[in-house]
């Protein structure tokens, strides 16, 4: 159960509604505004043209009619949005966010490395059915609506984009409030609150948390199981494919040196990334030096390079949210690929990314008694 | 200015020549950009040779020096002189190791030529992309912060202010003295403790230049050799005490292994099994008792009780116990005396003499298995004989040698200092013949059984030696030249994660909350590069091991 909880959580509120999820949260957020517990909301807002949706901060609560907190894509990674948001100061507004639990998880990462503000930001996530490839939602958006709504309701992965197909953390509470709605009655949803400002924004609306949540823990154990499973048979194929320098020069031969996938991920923080920079560009004289040496060199040049340098520098904070697979115009399974990667690098350090944010990034720091089984054969 | 480098090669007398075609590196090397001169020398590092570089400098207007010759950790330095005899800057130099990477280790003298060509090519190819560093000379402090009020904190501070030093001494407990003050006498001599100890203490307190805190602890060590920067709190203060110190001693001490641990000898279960530091203490007292008053008839003295949990020998638990027979049969005039042992370490010239005196006066039983219970009020010792034959013995009193550990909190200041915890988790001295007293981090030094269990005579040797180190090498209005091959963080470059601060081994990276960036304080960085490698954005870089410097030279290696 720790992979799908940063703690246990056993109380929550058991909330009845009329209204769909969608709804329901938007129901929440108007009613945190009206009573002043939140200044304002960021939240996914359709886009007018309707072919997208786009992180907003409302501060007008009219406008939360337009807001659409499970929309059928991740155009933008929440996270991006709460770190461009703060990452300059925190400011004098409280803010709700919603976002889906691996957006929250990529917000902690960076909070750890200081790239946000959460002073005033109260993380609100709520369980993720996956999102669609934006590529097939952008055929027909109106019909992709349908599809996803439809989807959700029978609650049918298959339309979904591969990597939410075999998340296991699609329920994982590391933000401050959490909506459930697995295993909850026809009718209800659950909120549970996984942090002192989530308590106390229950507090203020007079929503009190001493309901029995056994249910939703019981079903999201459920499908942390099923998707676990899935998870780990997916990688071990995909493992088989990948593995050996041939196999990885395969998988990696289209990439066209866009870097979207750096440029979409929560992760990459980097101001200038080191492959963006003069440091990988060389003289005519170093080229031809290679050529001679292989007989021939690539141009562009490094694309290989690139994914692995981004893997070492991020995998161990990755939280396989498929943003970066998303962009990718050559459809590389590159998202599928750095969460196998993420999995393994992140179980040698007995860590999760964005599980907590008191657990910090292996990198910084040091224990002498580790990683044996890095060690030279004895 | 056009750049003109000079590429020396050594013959090392036969060292280099007999292994290596330095011909044929010549002819390698002499059609490289830049490459203004190339020639081949006997010795080097001889004064005809220092001068015959210095010459060839000046002769051809070189700017950029390479010399292919032995270890960096031998000569770099001698050749950083002759560039700044010359009048060109140090670092526009690099030297190649053809001698142990070459010469002394490939048997194919091809092969060993095709290395070496290698290795100055890349050696030419990064001195191109040197850039000229200036040195720097920094006042230093000569004050000295002793870590622990015990005898070999003491002794290390006597030692020093005997020289005019200041000395900064913090004891954590209330009052100075360690565990010595706790013992009757000392072994082998037998004179009283409190007369050492006494005496040393009324010194320090006599001397001005002496500043004792007691009931503090040091919280911060910041900072480098010469040039420490010092938080000490004490009890019940708010605001920690802050001061400068040029070099810091460690005198923490240890304790004694809590016999719990090791559940069948009863302690702590059975009123009259005690540890060596309660009979010590109760010793001192001036009775000799058992819980219910009465004098003990008969003791047994289980040695090395911890050592195959520990896995050590603790080295003076065999002598204290011999003391403690001293003290029983002086106290207790009809006393039985058994000492329940598996090996005795009685080492050096005086040890074995107060055996031989002592073990008329009881019995050495050599076992293994001992297991006490208690019996009709008496204690009972369960144990296998040499012969491995099961055997008891009924006692009153039962003390446990136990074996010595380092102090419980030893890791947490292993961290504030940044030193090494070795085996057992005593602190790490840097090398157990070559720097006995001194650690891997310079400046600091490691006395007394904080090191590693040791009787007092050995202790007062370290802190003697550590004292005699600080002196030699802290000296008044002498200037000490910090490191300049030192990081740099790129402002432009940086992006705040503040990953570089956790890293930094001697907290000389601050973070500029207005520009939400990392700065490095250059005068004291030690260049140790962990920053540059954690560094995500690739903002932190160390001078002279730059990006380009290592990359060219890397692909000049691998061509």
């Amino acid at each position: 159960m720790s992979k799908v909880e940063g703690t246990p959580i056993t109380k929550g509120a058991i909330i009845s509604t009329k209204l769909n999820t969608n709804e329901s949260i938007i129901e929440f957020l108007k009613k945190a505004m009206d009573k002043k517990v939140f200044d304002a909301v960021l939240v996914p807002v359709r886009v007018p043209a309707g072919d997208s949706f786009a992180y907003v901060l409302i501060e007008d609560k009219s406008l939360l009619k337009d807001a659409a907190p499970l929309s059928p894509i991740m155009s933008v990674q929440g996270a991006k949005a709460i770190s461009g948001m703060t990452k300059l100061g925190k400011g004098n507004m409280k803010i709700g966010a919603v976002m889906r639990p691996c957006e929250i998880r990529a917000t902690v990462e960076l909070t750890k490395i200081n790239q946000t503000n959460l002073e005033n930001i109260t993380l609100i996530s709520m369980d993720c059915p996956g999102v669609m490839p934006i590529s097939d939602f952008l055929k027909d958006p109106e019909k992709s609506m349908k599809i996803y709504e439809d989807a959700v309701k029978r609650s049918d992965d298959k339309i979904m984009r591969p990597v939410c197909q075999i998340c296991d953390k699609s329920s994982m509470v590391s933000g401050d409030l959490h909506i459930g709605t697995l295993g909850a009655k026809k009718g209800t949803f659950f909120i549970v609150s996984n942090s002192q400002k989530g308590n106390e924004v229950m507090n203020k609306l007079g929503i009190e948390l001493k309901d029995n949540v056994d249910d939703w823990r019981n079903k999201v154990q459920d499908v942390f199981e099923e998707k676990h499973k899935k998870r780990e048979k997916s990688h071990k194929d995909l493992k088989a494919k990948t593995t050996g320098l041939d196999n990885l020069i395969n998988t990696f031969s289209k990439c066209i040196n866009c870097h979207n996938c750096m440029k979409v991920c929560p992760i990459c923080y980097c101001r200038l990334c080191y492959f963006d920079s003069d440091k990988v560009k060389h003289t005519s004289e170093d080229y031809l030096d290679q050529a001679e040496r292989k007989g021939s060199i690539r141009f562009l040049p490094d694309t290989l390079l690139f994914h692995m340098g981004r893997m070492m520098h991020m995998s161990l904070s990755c939280v396989s949210c498929g943003s970066c697979e998303d962009a990718c115009p050559m459809s590389i399974p590159v998202a599928q690929i750095f969460s196998m990667v993420a999995d393994e690098t992140q179980d040698l350090f007995d860590y999760v990314s964005g599980r907590s944010l008191d657990e910090p990034i292996p990198l910084v720091g040091y224990k002498e008694d580790e990683l044996h089984e890095m060690e030279d054969a004895k | 200015m056009t750049m003109k480098i000079g590429v020396y090669i050594c013959e090392c007398g036969p060292n280099i020549s007999e292994k290596v075609d330095i011909d044929k590196v010549i002819d390698a090397v002499s059609s490289m950009s830049d490459v203004a001169v190339v020639d081949r020398y006997k010795l080097l590092c001889s004064s005809d040779g220092k001068k015959f570089l210095e010459e060839e400098i000046k002769k051809h207007g070189l700017t950029h020096l390479v010399v292919s010759a032995c270890s960096p950790k031998q000569h770099e330095k001698t050749f950083m002189e002759v560039c700044e005899n010359a009048g060109i800057n140090p670092y526009l130099f690099q030297i190649v190791n053809i001698r142990e990477q070459c010469a002394w280790i490939t048997e194919d003298k091809d092969e060993a030529t095709e290395k070496a060509i290698r290795l100055t090519k890349a050696a030419i190819r990064r001195v191109r992309y040197h850039a000229p560093l200036e040195k720097k000379e920094i006042e230093c402090n000569t004050d000295v912060l002793v870590i622990g009020g015990g005898i070999a904190g003491i002794e290390a501070s006597l030692q020093l202010v005997s020289a005019n030093r200041k000395v900064y001494l913090v004891e954590k407990t209330q009052s100075i003295g360690g565990l010595l003050t706790n013992f009757e006498k000392t072994f082998p001599d037998m004179q009283p403790s409190s007369a050492l100890i006494n005496q040393k203490i009324q010194s320090l307190n006599n001397n001005e230049n002496i500043k004792v805190f007691t009931d503090s602890e040091v919280e911060e060590v910041l900072g480098f050799f010469g040039n420490f920067e010092i938080k000490v709190k004490k009890k019940a203060e708010e605001e920690p005490i802050e001061f400068d110190v040029g070099a810091v001693v460690v005198a923490t001490g240890s304790n004694i292994f809590d016999p719990k641990k090791t559940p069948q000898y009863g302690y702590g279960k059975f009123d009259n099994v005690i540890n060596s530091l309660e009979f010590e203490k109760m010793n001192l007292s001036g009775k000799i008792s058992l819980k219910n008053g009465k004098i003990p008839k008969s003791v047994a003295i289980i040695h090395c009780v911890g050592r195959n949990e520990k896995k050590y020998c603790s080295e003076i638990c065999c002598m204290y116990s011999l003391k403690f027979v001293r003290y029983l049969t002086n106290k207790i005039p009809d006393v039985k005396v058994s000492n329940f042992y598996s090996d005795l370490c009685l080492p050096g010239k005086s040890y074995q003499k107060f055996y031989e005196q002592t073990k008329g006066n009881t019995d050495f039983v050599r076992s293994m298995d001992v297991k006490i219970t208690e019996k009709d009020g008496k204690l009972n010792i369960e144990y296998k004989d040499e012969t491995g034959k099961k055997s008891d013995l009924s006692v009153d009193m039962v003390i446990l040698s136990s074996a010595i550990e380092p102090t419980s909190d030893a890791s947490k200041l292993a961290e504030i200092i940044g030193m090494s915890q070795g085996d057992g988790g005593f602190f790490a001295e840097e090398h157990e013949k070559l720097g006995p007293v001194s650690t891997s981090t310079e400046g600091v030094y490691v006395v007394g059984s904080s090191q590693d269990p040791k009787s007092i005579s050995e202790t007062m040797v370290q802190s003697e030696a550590a004292a005699g180190e600080i002196l030699s090498s802290l000296v008044p209005g002498k200037k000490i030249e910090p490191e300049v091959k030192v990081s740099h963080i790129s402002e432009s470059l940086c992006t705040g994660c503040k990953t570089c601060l956790s890293v930094c081994s001697y907290g000389v990276i601050t973070f500029n909350e207005e520009k939400k960036i990392s700065v490095v304080n250059e005068a004291i960085c030690r260049g140790c590069g962990n920053c540059a490698a954690a560094c995500p954005s690739g903002a932190a870089t160390i001078k002279h091991f730059t990006f380009d410097q290592i990359y060219q030279e890397l692909m000049e290696a691998v061509k």
